[in-house]
């Protein structure tokens, strides 16, 4: 019976028009079906400066093989479970330390992570948690802003640069380039307090974060994420987290500190 | 004997990456014991329309008449208004059966999967499909 419920709520979660406190915007200008649903198929729009435009609110699409799981009863994507998840745990090219810290917090079921105690969960965790992000693009500033603890990023496309001594970050410090219509974006300068996803995979302090940004069409969104942490892995682990855009709807509000409980509860 | 411990790690990762019960804001399992389901019948107190989790009280009554204040978690807002609730969903005074499980911590404290009202039998959450919150 529960795995019945399990499944008509994620059913209606996945089928929902996902409206929210912003009303639903159907008058927007965008391409249509013949029934006046968004045209997810439609070609990719362009910027007015002849770039792909990746603006949009973009939500993660989930394991097609997942389960619905928790009390939000929801399919996750694998990423944000495992930024690993396409290979065998066997194969995961940790070094040492970075192994030990893993099974550590794998084993202590997450009590630890960033995320639970309303800390900021980092740049691979927000592009696959179950909260979408809005993409906010001009020719020389691409701005994501993340609806989990509303946390705003900056891509610089005009050739700014961190300082050489920059302060470790949680989020880094972002650039980005075209390649043709992908726009590649290189992110270093983080701290090494961060969790690459929700079973804890480590990063430290050497990470450099490669994201291959894609607009398929007007609905479909790949990031190629590449995690290059020498330190913590002997070789990069990569991975596509393919997202759809949420074409009528917008952000929320989301402060994660506002009223957290569950530590209290931590047993 | 290093190499029986990794294999045993790695069976332990194994199972947990197959299963990880989670919530998007943290580990079910850390806070929620899922060997424990609980079914509960009572009167709603109070009501926290907040992130990161939804959270309401209900009294239940004890087989001795003294009522218990229950506190219930549900998923964060944000989730919730897009699955169809509204903060008018549940109110103060209203009769809920909820079904569950209980926190590890042995309190008065659960997370709810199936909220239903007592007065209309509608079923919030999961099979608010069927029967959107349109209070």
């Amino acid at each position: 019976m529960k795995s019945v419920l399990a499944s008509v709520a994620v059913l209606f979660i996945l089928t929902s028009p996902l409206s929210a406190q912003w009303t639903k915007d159907t008058s927007r200008n965008i391409p249509r079906t013949r029934d006046g649903k968004p045209n997810l198929s439609a070609p990719v729009p362009k910027a007015p400066d002849g770039k792909p435009d990746l603006s949009g609110v973009w939500f993660h699409d989930i394991d097609p093989n997942g389960k619905p799981d928790g009390v939000e009863q929801m399919v996750f994507s694998q990423y944000f479970v495992n930024v690993a998840a396409d290979m065998k745990m066997e194969e995961v090219p940790f070094q040492p330390w970075a192994k030990e810290l893993f099974f550590e917090r794998l084993k202590s079921d997450g009590r630890a992570s960033p995320g639970t105690h309303c800390k900021p969960s980092g740049i691979t965790v927000l592009n696959s948690v179950p909260v979408p992000h809005k993409i906010v693009q001009t020719p020389q500033l691409i701005l994501i802003l993340y609806e989990e603890n509303t946390v705003f990023r900056q891509i610089f496309l005009d050739g700014h640069q961190p300082a050489k001594d920059a302060e470790p970050r949680y989020m880094g410090y972002s650039t980005g380039k075209w390649v043709g219509d992908t726009l590649v974006v290189e992110t270093v300068g983080f701290n090494d307090k961060g969790w690459l996803d929700a079973m804890g995979h480590p990063h430290s302090d050497a990470l450099r974060l490669t994201e291959r940004i894609r607009r398929r069409d007007f609905g479909h969104l790949d990031i190629e994420t590449i995690i290059n942490d020498p330190k913590a892995y002997t070789k990069p682990i990569t991975y596509t987290q393919k997202t759809t855009l949420m074409a009528e709807d917008d952000l929320l509000e989301y402060f994660c500190s506002d009223n957290e409980k569950d530590v209290q509860h931590f047993k | 004997m290093r190499d029986r411990v990794l294999i045993l790690l790695l069976a332990i990762g194994l199972f947990l990456s197959a299963g990880l019960p989670l919530l998007a804001h943290h580990a079910f399992s850390a806070t929620f014991d899922s060997k424990k389901p609980i079914k509960l019948t009572g009167t709603v107190t109070r009501i926290e329309w907040q992130n990161p989790h939804a959270w309401f009280y209900m009294d239940v009554k004890e087989a001795n008449g003294s009522p218990t204040n229950w506190g219930m978690e549900l998923g964060s807002p944000n989730l919730l208004i897009r699955a169809g609730w509204s903060r008018n969903s549940l109110k103060i005074g209203d009769g809920v059966s909820i079904e569950g499980f209980r926190a590890k911590d042995g309190t008065p404290t659960g997370n709810a999967q199936v909220v239903i009202l007592t007065a209309t039998g509608q079923r919030l959450f999961g099979a608010s499909s069927a029967a959107p919150a349109t209070r």
